[in-house]
């Protein structure tokens, strides 16, 4: 998931790392009001965790890779959107210089696509399925779940988006670069799903007070920019389907982003996704597989979920488990 | 994981080392934009520069078996990511852009290997101030990195203690259950943690405001 | 107020503490420590010592950090209410059980000037502070040393430093000795045994107390048991074992 140096321009690099300063600048002073001077030791602390979380290696069935977290709706479940925005930009910013994972110059692009959409985009994934389904159980795990994949797939758009800008001049087709990503993120994406849905599990179960709900009453203004927080994370997700299709028509992603936005606040994310699934297009091979991607990955999001409450029915059993 | 892990070389004597930090700093970025703005027809610049990296690593006296451990890992990551370029509307200009972006990221990557060797964390500390980085994320960063092994220990004794438990190999979705369920718990002693050292930051009159200790010629603070 | 020869340092009237929701952790405790005087706090786990000490510095009760009630506890004559806050926590150095929840710098001496630096005390002299801090604890030339790569001990003393730093009149330590090596324990000991304002030392280690301690108290079920002269109180067998406690080998 880390974008390495050379891959983007320079002029994407300066942009998305302008965008990005912005955003976490504003979290800096936002991360405050909500944390007084608790903010140092619990953002560090999550920094750390977050850092010596993604050591933990989650093994394929036998292939020489292993999953890992990468963390930014574990940190916003927990902290807030501010906070774990920031957590997450310290955690990618200690991996470029102190092992050099992730490109110094392209530092602004893997905040923009880790921290700023993971953490405040992922919240807002959380928060408004949580205001839909309710604040116990269900609805948390079902929103760290969703906001989960929807982030890593949003993340996988935004990289796309960066490429394609970086080789703006070549006459080249992206599809096949972009399929591989969509494809390679959907799989991202169902680990972190996992992996998040079963944390977070555990730390409901356990101390369900860590979990960071908001202090502000259920007022226009929070609602709003929460679901604009949301939106970008679904458009873009959205977006990550259709971007084999992009040079075929190039105002397929617009059309989709308005309608996204248009239709977010209103009906469930996973609704909209899997409709665009549905969308007409003549399609040649690559497409095809990323398309059915798209669905198995649809579905294995639901079965992510499924698995999780499936194991809350029996508390004994897990407790068991959980004793270390 | 130790403390020393992270500095294995940074606490060699060297010339390189001896440098200061914000020109090791500029030295590393100034050589990857250099890689970045070299045209892709002009590959065998990019090689020549990857030389000069090389040189570099030889003179801050890093290993080359870890260089070449390092690079085994970036490699075919990369290789995987620029493979569907040639595969796409005409070979030729695909593999010219495979090339070069293997070249620009391995250059870049030896770069940042070398300021990451050069460079021991409390030096990134300065150099980051002197970067205009704020105080808070200058103190957060610190913060992290004091924490950062003791966790890595903590998660070691959990590890151990599930081995020491667990029979057998498991389903994979189980393995991964109790990994991720290990997290948790690491997550919920380390907030917990936080608390106490709040509260100790507290004792000695912590406000919320972040207090630095000016540097003085003759010390590294 | 009080003259020089019998001034009290800490005074602690009846207080009670729950946490929310639960029994009472500490019920009616009432003494005072006075100027110098080194004071052992015993009794079985789980009796309130750590809790006890917190309100020593107003990390408990919760509310203190906003109320402007009156406390329980008044410290040099100032009751531990959020005006005084900045003031109590100078004057009252409290030294955690776990070094690695109060070291919370990479460097030794980042660590130990966080104090003085947050009491705002100018550089030069905040400098000047670490260094005598550090020597008194027997780490001199420690400052550049990284936190990471001490021992337990050493941390320790470099906490105990960086309270020191304060210049605080009185200490409150909680299982100071726990997880020392013997020559650690000594080391520590020593340190305690020259430090001039008051201390309040909640410890297991009875053996240490005996030689510390002019004073001892007995906490159990929140409430003070047992208050006097350390040789009286822990040679007194029955008293011991009703606490769940041992009269320690020198006594016996």
């Amino acid at each position: 998931m880390h974008i390495a140096d050379g891959v983007l321009s320079p002029e994407v690099c300066i942009a998305a790392g302008a965008l990005s300063l912005s955003v976490v600048g504003y979290s800096l002073h936002k991360m405050k009001s909500s944390l007084g001077d608790r903010t140092v030791p619990l953002t560090g602390m999550m920094s750390a965790l977050i850092f010596a979380g993604q050591m933990v290696n989650f093994p394929l069935l036998g292939a020489p890779i292993s999953g890992h977290l990468i963390g930014g709706v574990l940190a916003a479940s927990v902290l807030g959107p501010w906070a774990g925005c920031v957590a997450i930009t310290l955690v990618l910013v200690v991996q470029c210089v102190l092992f050099a994972d992730g490109g110094i110059l392209t530092l602004g692009a893997n905040v923009l696509n880790m921290a700023v959409i993971g953490s405040i985009g992922g919240y807002g994934i959380l928060s408004i399925t949580r205001r839909l389904l309710g604040r116990g159980r269900f609805g948390t795990i079902v929103g760290a779940v969703f906001a989960s994949w929807l982030t890593v797939m949003a993340a996988a758009a935004l990289f796309c988006l960066e490429f394609r800008m970086s080789w703006l001049n070549s006459d080249f087709q992206f599809q096949n670069i972009f399929t591989w990503m969509v494809t390679v993120h959907s799989a991202i994406g169902i680990g972190e799903a996992l992996i998040t849905g079963f944390a977070v599990s555990f730390i409901l179960s356990q101390r369900p007070d860590l979990l960071h709900s908001s202090e502000k009453p259920a007022g226009a203004v929070g609602t709003f920019s929460r679901a604009l927080a949301a939106g970008v994370v679904v458009a873009l997700a959205v977006a990550a389907f259709l971007a084999p299709f992009a040079s075929d028509f190039p105002d397929g992603l617009e059309a989709v982003a308005e309608r996204a936005g248009f239709n977010e606040l209103a009906a469930e994310p996973k609704i909209l996704v899997l409709d665009d699934y549905k969308v007409p297009i003549a399609m040649h091979g690559w497409q095809k597989v990323s398309v059915s991607l798209a669905g198995i990955g649809g579905t294995g999001v639901v079965l992510i979920i499924g698995l999780l409450l499936g194991r809350t029915i029996k508390p004994q059993a897990a407790n068991a488990e959980v004793r270390e | 994981m130790t403390s020393g892990y992270l500095d294995r070389y940074g606490r060699v004597q060297s010339l390189c080392h001896r440098l200061p930090a914000h020109i090791q700093f500029l030295l590393a970025v100034g050589m990857v934009v250099t890689g970045l703005s070299i045209p892709v027809e002009l590959w065998p610049v990019q090689v020549f520069l990857i030389c000069v990296v090389f040189a570099g690593h030889t003179l801050a006296h890093v290993p080359m078996s870890y260089l070449f451990r390092r690079l085994s890992l970036f490699l075919p990551m990369m290789l995987l990511l620029s493979i569907s370029l040639p595969f796409s509307q005409g070979f030729e200009r695909g593999w010219e852009m495979m090339v070069a972006i293997l070249f620009r990221s391995t250059l870049a990557f030896l770069t940042m290997l070398w300021l990451v060797n050069v460079m021991p964390f409390d030096q990134l500390l300065i150099t980051l101030r002197r970067f205009w980085v704020p105080e808070v994320l200058i103190a957060l960063l610190s913060f992290m990195y004091r924490y950062i092994f003791v966790l890595w220990d903590e998660l070691d004794k959990m590890r151990v203690a599930r081995r020491a438990r667990s029979f057998g190999q498991g389903r994979t979705i189980h393995q991964w259950k109790v990994s991720a369920q290990l997290i948790g718990m690491l997550l919920i002693r380390s907030m917990e943690r936080a608390e106490r050292v709040h509260s100790a930051m507290c004792a000695r009159g912590w406000d919320g405001h972040v207090r630095k200790l000016d540097s003085t010629p003759n010390t590294d603070a | 107020m009080e003259n020089a020869s019998s001034q009290i340092d800490l005074s602690i009237q009846n207080l009670t503490y729950r946490y929310p929701g639960g029994p009472a952790v500490l019920n009616q405790v009432s003494f005072s420590v006075q100027s110098g005087e080194v004071v052992g706090l015993v009794g079985p786990s789980g009796a309130g010592k750590s809790t006890l000490l917190m309100h020593l510095n107003g990390l408990l009760p919760e509310e203190s950090a906003r109320s402007e009630n009156s406390a329980a506890v008044t410290v040099h004559g100032l009751p531990v209410v959020k005006d005084h806050l900045k003031e109590i926590r100078r004057a009252v150095g409290f030294l955690f059980q776990d070094p690695d929840d109060q070291l919370f710098c990479p460097t030794v001496l980042e660590d130990v000037a966080f104090g003085p630096l947050n009491l705002g005390v100018p550089q030069q002299e905040v400098r000047d502070r670490v260094t005598t801090a550090l020597e008194s604890v027997g780490l001199a030339g420690y400052e550049q040393r990284s936190t990471l790569q001490l021992s337990v001990g050493e941390r320790k003393r470099v906490c105990l430093a960086g309270i020191l730093a304060c210049q605080p009149s009185v200490l409150a330590l909680d299982e100071p000795f726990s997880n020392l090596d013997p020559r650690a324990r000594r080391a520590l000991l020593e340190i305690l045994k020259s430090f001039e304002g008051s201390q309040i030392v909640a410890t297991h280690d009875l053996n240490l107390v005996v030689e510390l301690c002019s004073r001892v108290l007995v906490l159990d079920n929140g409430s003070i048991q047992a208050d006097g002269p350390t040789h009286e109180i822990l040679a007194d067998k029955k008293l011991m074992d009703d606490h769940g406690l041992e009269v320690p080998f020198e006594l016996r």
